[in-house]
C-alpha cells in the first residue's frame, strides 16, 4: 500500500509535524520556567499530534 | 522653579483612601525622598504622578511638556527583547529621534554597568540586572523629573550602594522624587523629605527642619563601668541618668554645653571612655513621627 | 508615527522569538493538506480498518476539489479560529498582567499606535497562515483530483481573509477591554458562537452580514456570490472592524491603569 508516490505525498505532514514537534521540545528544554513540570510537558509534545505542540505553545511556553 | 505643584490630591479605591489630600511641591533638581510604613500610599502617590492612576480628588499640576522617567518598585520586561534593545525602544516612545535613540541607550547602558550584557535577552538577567535596567529605562531618555518607587530596596548590600551612587550622580541634573524606607540611605541624597502615613502627609520639610523638630540633642559620656557612671550622675550639677556603663544628659534648651561638660570631667578625675552629642537619627525621627500620630 | 515604528518593531521581536511566525502558519498548512489528503485515501483507509462487511465494495464518489477547498475553509473555521484566538488573546491583557506593559503606559504613549501596532503585527501572521494553508490545500487538491479554476481560488481566499482580519480585530479589542488573557477568549469565542446562533435562527435574510463572509468565499467557487450583497458585506464589515477598533483604543486607555506595577 504504501507505493512511492503515497510516501511522496504523506511525508510534508510528517516532517511538518515532526518539525513542529522538535521545534515545542527544543523550546521547552531551554524553557527557565514552563507553565507547569517539564515532564508533563514533553509527554503532551509527543503524545498529542498537532494539539501537543499547540498546547505547549499557548499555555506552556509562558513567554520567557 | 518648580516642577510639580500638587495640591490636596486623593485617591480612593471604593471606600480605602489611598492618598488621602496631600500637597507639595517639586523644585527644579532637588531630591526628595518618600517615606512611610508599607501600605501608606507611596506606590499610588508615584503612579498618580506618572500618570498611570487618575487621581479622584485634588491636582497636580505639571510643568509644560515634562518628561518624566518611572522606575516602579518590581519593573517587569519583556524577556525576548536584549537590554539595548528595551531601553531603545522605550527612548523612542518618550520622543527620541531613532539615532539618538541608539547613543542614548548605549550611554546610558553603560552608565549603569550593563554595557557587557547590552545584546543579552532580558530573560536571563538576575534581579540585580534588572533594577539597573530599570534604572537605564527610566533615564534613558534624559527626563527633567525622575519617579522611582523603592529603588534599592531589593538590592544586596553591595548593588545598594553602587545605584544609590549612581542616583547621588544624578543629583542636581534631573529633579528626583523617589520612595524608600531604607532611611540611612534617604540622609545622602534629599533635599525634601515627605512622611507619608495612612495617605497623610504627617511630615514633611528638609532634612534638617525635620530634625531640629524631632531630635532631643543629648551628651553621652560613657565611662569603663556602672559604678563610674553612677558616681557622676550623683556628683554632676546637671539632671542626668545612667545607661548601661554610660551616663546621659539631655541638653534641651537649659542642658550644659560639651565644653562645660569636658570641664567637669577633668576636675573629676573619673574612668571616662567616651563623650558624644548624639542628634536623632533619621530613623528614630521615623519612629517619633509614625508614633506619634 | 515614531512610536508606531517602534512598537511594530517590538511586535515583529516577539512574535519572532516566540515562534508565532512559525507554528501558526505550520498548523494551517498541516490543516490544508490534510484534508484532501484524508479524502484522497479515504477508501484505503476504510479497508484497513475492516469496518465493512467481506466482499462489500467500496464506492465512493470522488469530491469535487471545490468542496475540499470549502472543507479546508471549514477546518480553518473551526480548529484555526481557535489557534488563532489563543495565539492572541493575551496581546493587550496579558502585558497589563504580568506588568510588562507598565514601562510602556508611564510614557507619552498613543494608544492608537499601540493598538495597531498589535493589530497589524497579528493580521499579518494571521493572513500569512492562512493563505499559506489555502495553498498548501489547493496544491494538494489539484495534484490528487482536480484544480480549481486559480481565478476563483484567489477571489475565495481574498473575500475569506476579510473574515479573518474582522476576527483578529476582535480578539484585540477583546484582550484590551478584558481584565485577563481567558477571559479575552472567553469573549471571542462566545460572541462568535452566540452572533452565530442569532444568525441561523433570524438571519436567512441578512445578506449583508459580515458572518457570511465565509459563505460568500466558498460560493466563488461555485456560481460567484451577489456582487451588491458581497459589496455591502464588506461595507458593512470595514464599519465593524473600525468601530471594533476604536473602542479597543478607547479601553486600552482606560485600563491602562489595571497594569501591575
Amino acid at each position: 500500500m504504501m507505493d512511492e508516490r503515497t510516501i511522496l505525498l504523506v511525508l510534508p505532514i510528517l516532517v511538518l509535524q515532526i518539525a513542529l514537534m522538535i521545534f515545542a521540545l527544543v523550546d521547552l528544554v531551554r524553557n527557565p520556567n514552563p507553565n507547569g513540570p517539564k515532564w508533563m510537558w514533553a509527554a503532551i509534545i509527543v503524545l498529542l499530534n498537532l494539539i501537543g505542540p499547540i498546547l505547549y505553545f499557548v499555555i506552556g511556553r509562558r513567554n520567557y | 522653579m518648580n516642577l510639580v505643584e500638587v495640591k490636596s490630591l486623593s485617591k480612593r479605591f471604593g471606600s480605602e483612601h489611598a492618598v488621602d489630600g496631600i500637597g507639595f511641591e517639586l523644585a527644579e533638581g532637588s531630591a526628595t525622598a518618600l517615606i512611610g510604613p508599607n501600605g501608606a500610599g507611596k506606590t499610588t502617590t508615584l503612579s498618580m504622578l506618572a500618570g498611570l492612576l487618575e487621581a479622584t480628588g485634588g491636582e497636580i499640576q505639571r510643568k509644560k511638556n515634562l518628561s518624566i522617567g518611572f522606575l516602579p518598585q518590581y519593573p517587569r520586561f519583556f524577556p525576548w527583547l536584549s537590554a539595548l534593545e528595551f531601553t531603545e525602544m522605550a527612548a523612542k516612545l518618550s520622543g527620541v529621534d531613532a539615532k539618538k535613540a541608539r547613543q542614548q541607550s548605549e550611554r546610558t547602558l553603560g552608565f549603569v554597568g550593563l554595557h557587557q550584557v547590552a545584546h543579552k535577552k532580558i530573560g536571563g538577567f538576575s534581579g540585580g540586572m534588572k533594577q539597573r535596567l530599570g534604572l537605564a529605562q527610566a533615564i534613558v531618555h534624559q527626563p527633567s523629573l525622575l519617579l522611582l518607587d523603592e529603588p534599592i530596596s531589593s538590592l544586596d548590600p553591595t548593588g545598594r550602594r553602587e545605584v544609590m551612587e549612581l542616583l547621588k550622580s544624578l543629583h542636581g541634573q534631573t529633579t528626583v522624587l523617589y520612595s524608600t524606607h531604607i532611611l540611612n540611605d534617604a540622609e545622602e541624597m534629599t533635599d525634601q523629605l515627605l512622611f507619608l502615613q495612612n495617605g497623610r502627609l504627617v511630615e514633611h520639610g528638609s532634612l534638617s527642619e525635620v530634625r531640629s523638630r524631632y531630635e532631643d540633642p543629648q551628651i553621652r559620656i560613657r565611662f569603663e563601668n556602672a559604678d563610674a557612671a553612677e558616681g557622676f550622675v550623683q556628683q554632676a550639677p546637671w539632671p542626668a541618668v545612667v545607661k548601661g556603663t554610660a551616663a546621659v544628659i539631655p541638653v534641651k534648651a537649659e542642658g550644659p554645653a560639651m565644653q562645660e561638660v569636658f570641664r567637669f570631667l577633668a576636675v573629676k578625675n573619673l574612668p571616662v571612655v567616651g563623650v558624644e552629642q548624639e542628634t536623632a537619627s533619621l530613623e528614630d525621627i521615623f519612629l517619633k513621627v509614625v508614633a506619634g500620630k | 508615527m515614531k512610536q508606531f515604528s517602534a512598537l511594530l518593531l517590538k511586535e515583529w521581536r516577539e512574535n519572532l522569538r516566540n515562534y508565532k511566525i512559525f507554528w501558526i502558519p505550520v498548523v494551517f498548512i498541516l490543516l490544508g493538506i490534510t484534508e484532501p489528503l484524508s479524502n484522497y485515501y479515504l477508501p484505503q483507509i476504510l479497508d484497513a480498518t475492516g469496518g465493512l462487511p467481506e466482499g462489500a465494495v467500496i464506492e465512493l464518489p470522488d469530491p469535487e476539489p471545490e468542496q475540499l477547498m470549502v472543507a479546508v475553509m471549514g477546518q480553518f473555521q473551526l480548529i484555526g479560529m481557535l489557534v488563532l484566538v489563543l495565539a492572541y488573546m493575551g496581546s493587550i491583557a496579558g502585558e497589563r498582567r504580568n506588568g510588562t506593559a507598565t514601562l510602556l503606559y508611564v510614557r507619552p504613549l498613543s494608544y492608537t499606535s499601540y493598538f495597531l501596532s498589535k493589530w497589524l503585527m497579528a493580521s499579518a501572521v494571521s493572513l500569512f497562515s492562512v493563505w499559506a494553508g489555502f495553498l498548501a490545500g489547493y496544491y494538494y487538491t489539484a495534484v490528487l483530483f482536480s484544480a480549481v479554476p486559480f481565478g476563483e481560488f484567489v477571489a475565495f481566499a481574498a473575500t475569506y481573509s476579510v473574515w479573518i482580519v474582522l476576527v483578529v480585530t476582535l480578539v484585540l479589542f477583546a484582550s484590551a477591554s478584558m481584565p485577563n488573557a481567558g477571559l479575552a477568549a472567553g469573549l471571542t469565542l462566545a460572541a462568535l458562537l452566540v452572533l452565530q446562533l442569532i444568525h441561523s435562527l433570524f438571519g436567512s435574510r441578512w445578506e449583508w452580514s459580515p458572518l457570511r463572509l465565509p459563505n460568500y468565499a466558498a460560493s466563488f467557487l461555485d456560481i460567484g456570490p451577489d456582487a451588491n450583497a458581497l459589496a455591502w458585506t464588506l461595507v458593512i464589515s470595514l464599519a465593524c472592524l473600525i468601530i471594533l477598533a476604536a473602542t479597543g483604543i478607547w479601553f486600552a486607555k482606560r485600563n491602562r491603569a489595571k497594569t501591575k506595577v
